[in-house]
């Protein structure tokens, strides 16, 4: 009944998702890059797999985890859930324009549309909920997005090929 | 007749995907509008993610919780040199503290005795372990493993053996979110000790230190003076330790709390006897 929600990729994708998700929601003090690190991956992960996998299921999941993560990091619901679902819809009512790009192309709006979800995020968290932006972890999360950004797309692509 | 059907099949995916998107679309309008304006099903939806998604997610990452145990025991091992000569230190000079606290608590309760005083001291409501963090990027929160069951509710407050933690937010039946003193939507009333200076704590930009939002007093309190809390907001208990003052600015000053945040592990939640 969903073939392309239930094939082995996106499964593995999903996984990914939630793995990170989780990282991403536990604190570890020590090993704080850890959790920039898995950030930036479920940023990633979740708008590769929009691009690449689309299924009308994933707005709901986007919805889900938009909610989860306020939840956990915020403790009100907005940022996430507002900037995962603009992405999601915008996305949705573009696709036909977006999938005719090259798959290098398709790369660099993947990584754009990363850097920008964290700058809106961190926007509305700011105007709505008065949490100050952090430039120092803002600049940590531009970083390491762009240090996995190559090793993650390599990855996918292997995914991809299972 | 097939093509009628198709042509019914996908207008009525078509209906579907749009009611889809617009139910969506209304229940995310809806469930931010309840979180600011704190409507129960908000905290309905929080216990619930606090109840079982949280549990699980804890599950997946603890081969990372080993990790980081294994790499602070490691370097608690490194400095266990010089952590023991300052240690060596430190029991020098609680041991005249403690002469000293000997005396006056016997003074005070001479004191009390002839003030016929009565005592304001707190309940312990329940003693706590870190169950994990959710400090990282916006706000600061923590989770304890104590919830109604052990009567704690919203609004009370949490210390450890330093002082001043923050107050339970999101109680549930096994589970309490935390929301620490340098979030920066937590507020405090304090004093300092030395001239009764009464204020309004409030997380700083930096995660780290706490900065006056308001000073009942025109005239600011000096740098090194010690600061409680004044009890005057009802929910903290008064003269609870925050922290000292560490900067004093044109509007406002700079407070360190004596807590370390970073390395929390056993809390407390009291409340006024």
């Amino acid at each position: 009944m969903f073939p392309k929600l239930l094939s082995s990729q996106t499964l593995i994708y999903h996984l990914i998702l939630f793995f990170s998700f989780s990282l991403s929601v536990n604190y570890f003090v020590d090993l704080e890059f850890f959790n920039f690190l898995s950030y930036a991956i479920f940023h990633l992960t979740l708008i590769y797999l929009v691009f690449y996998f689309f299924h009308f299921s994933l707005i709901f999941i986007s919805f889900l985890y938009g909610v989860f993560f306020d939840i956990f990091l915020i403790d009100y619901i907005s940022p996430h859930l507002i900037s995962f679902l603009v992405f999601v819809f915008l996305f949705y009512y573009s696709k036909k324009y977006l999938l005719n790009f090259s798959s290098k192309t398709i790369s660099y709006i993947i990584i754009g549309v990363t850097l920008l979800m964290f700058v809106l995020e961190t926007l509305i968290a700011n105007i709505f909920f008065n949490y100050p932006i952090n430039y120092q972890n803002l600049s940590w999360l531009f970083l390491t997005s762009l240090i996995v950004f190559f090793p993650s797309l390599f990855i996918f692509s292997k995914i991809d090929k299972l | 007749m097939a093509l009628s059907f198709k042509v019914k099949a996908i207008s009525r995916s078509r209906f579907l995907r749009n009611v889809f998107l617009t139910s969506v679309f209304i229940l995310s309008f809806l469930l931010i509008f309840f979180s600011k304006s704190d409507y129960f099903v908000v905290n309905k939806v929080k216990s619930i993610s606090n109840n079982y998604l949280h549990p699980i997610t804890s599950f997946i990452v603890s081969p990372v919780k080993v990790i980081s145990h294994l790499q602070t025991q490691f370097y608690d091992f490194r400095n266990l040199q010089a952590e023991n000569n300052i240690l060596k230190e430190e029991v020098m000079r609680l041991k005249k503290w403690q002469a000293l606290a000997i005396h006056n608590n016997s003074e005070n309760k001479v004191l009390k005795k002839l003030l016929n005083s009565t005592d304001s001291n707190l309940t312990l409501v329940k003693t706590a372990s870190l169950v994990s963090r959710n400090d990282f990027m916006f706000s600061k929160m923590i989770n304890i493993n104590a919830g109604l069951k052990d009567g704690v509710i919203n609004d009370m407050a949490v210390v450890n053996y330093r002082g001043l933690l923050g107050r339970t937010v999101d109680t549930s039946v096994g589970n309490t979110r935390v929301l620490l003193l340098t979030d920066p939507n937590s507020s405090i009333a304090v004093k300092t000790i030395s001239n009764n200076n009464y204020s309004l704590l409030q997380g700083g930009d930096d995660g780290v230190h706490l900065v006056s939002a308001f000073s009942k007093d025109e005239k600011l309190p000096k740098v090194g003076d010690l600061v409680v809390t004044s009890g005057s907001a009802q929910i903290f208990p008064p003269n609870i330790l925050v922290g000292k003052i560490v900067e004093i600015r044109k509007d406002n000053f700079l407070v360190l709390p004596f807590v370390d945040f970073k390395n929390i592990d056993y809390v407390q939640v009291i409340e006024n006897k």
